[in-house]
């Protein structure tokens, strides 16, 4: 009996330590309490992406890959969704930083979600000397070619769709 | 894309060729030239142009690296002091008929040919010809087999042996991967010329002529057309868009 009350006890203390901690945490991240890294905006003062900041958190990957083929096998250089861009705004010229630190942009949250990528084997993870975009919103001026962004939609539907059928047939 | 999509972006393609030929016989000349390469950065690559080289080997200098160096400034080759192994996209090679003991210089590169070997043989689709003519490796899909090197009977392709670390942001390479000369795919599609070419230029030889051999009115056709041009291993039956002349 005794030892049971000395267990509900220290049960106690710990959730109110619990209830304590979590608190704060939510108080210190301010309205919406998150676990995820914030991921900065580019220090050029830009703050709106090619596409809304969901979207590219979620689909990014994408738009790259899509651009990648349409790039390397047919010669199609437009900047919205290249790479290269990608790094041009949102990784400051002369950056210390390099793939793999914790305050490199694409680190920052691929370092936290633990999704390895290989990109930067090849591909530089810093703007060239000179090549860092400056003004704000580069891409504001660009008009997406509606061609690729049809075809990217197209994509993403389709992927979507092959989810659902397989998530379909699993419960079947 | 739909086929749609596909003929619309050709037929306008088209069309504006039209017009720069329009242009170019009205007032030819290097300028009117270039802006008839260019090609708008979102419309493919088409079969409407071959991009290819002519090497004069007359004009070439023996013992003149100056296209090997500027091969390596802009594509980022830096070579690790093994040269067995260093990559290397374009080299001098020295001719010698042993029975006139007459010598001759030329650059080896990537011939670009209309049917290649490399692209044969890969068994991942990494190695591919662009519409275009140009020859290239999609390095996102290279395994690393090195078969295409081996197919290539004009030893143009390299491998990565180690860690590369100083890229520049238009040519990623790699370790792992295989690579060739891309004929400064990305200056070419802005309507630029490749450096090897430049620099022989600038060199004051010469000895190369870069352009669309499928336009009559290119420099180069002119050229092919008065002079002839060579393909090295012209029994293969490969079409090889780079050509020499005197050899």
């Amino acid at each position: 009996m005794q030892q049971l009350k000395k267990r509900m006890h220290n049960t106690l203390i710990t959730i109110a330590g619990l209830v304590v901690l979590t608190t704060s945490a939510f108080a210190f991240a301010g309205e919406k309490p998150s676990f995820a890294p914030k991921v900065p905006h580019p220090e050029n003062g830009t703050t709106e992406c090619v596409e809304p900041e969901d979207e590219m958190k979620k689909n990014h990957m994408n738009y790259i890959l899509h651009q990648r083929d349409k790039t390397m096998h047919e010669g199609i250089r437009t900047k919205t969704y290249s790479l290269k861009e990608c790094i041009n705004c949102h990784v400051p010229e002369n950056s210390e930083a390099r793939f793999g630190d914790d305050k490199h942009f694409c680190s920052s949250c691929h370092n936290f979600t633990g999704v390895s990528i290989d990109c930067f084997q090849c591909h530089m993870d810093r703007p060239m000397e000179g090549k860092a975009t400056k003004g704000k919103n580069p891409h504001g001026a660009e008009a997406t070619p509606t061609a690729i962004k049809a075809t990217i939609s197209k994509y993403l539907a389709d992927t979507s769709k092959t989810v659902q059928d397989t998530k379909d047939a699993g419960n079947e | 894309m739909s086929n749609s999509d596909v003929n619309i972006s050709r037929r306008s393609f088209v069309e504006k060729s039209a017009t720069a030929a329009a242009a170019l016989t009205i007032a030819p000349g290097m300028f009117l030239h270039t802006v008839a390469e260019a090609k708008p950065a979102d419309q493919a690559v088409t079969s409407a142009v071959r991009w290819g080289m002519l090497i004069d080997t007359a004009k070439c200098a023996s013992g003149c690296t100056a296209c090997v160096s500027a091969c390596n400034t802009e594509n980022g080759i830096a070579s690790h002091g093994r040269p067995r192994t260093d990559q290397q996209w374009i080299r001098k090679v020295t001719l010698r008929d042993k029975q006139t003991k007459h010598e001759i210089s030329l650059p080896m590169l990537c011939q670009h040919c209309e049917t290649p070997p490399c692209v044969d043989v890969c068994p991942t689709g990494a190695s591919f010809k662009r519409d275009d003519g140009i020859v290239l490796v999609d390095r996102h899909i290279c395994i690393g087999c090195r078969y295409c090197m081996m197919a290539c009977p004009y030893k143009a392709r390299s491998f990565a042996h180690e860690t590369v670390d100083n890229t520049v942001d238009y040519q990623p390479r790699g370790k792992g991967t295989v690579e060739s000369c891309t004929m400064c795919v990305h200056r070419v599609d802005e309507g630029g010329t490749p450096a090897c070419v430049e620099a022989c230029s600038e060199a004051e030889h010469g000895a190369m002529i870069f352009g669309d051999i499928k336009d009559p009115d290119s420099e180069i056709s002119k050229e092919l057309i008065k002079h002839g041009g060579k393909q090295i291993r012209a029994d293969l039956g490969l079409n090889t868009g780079v050509r020499y002349r005197g050899i």
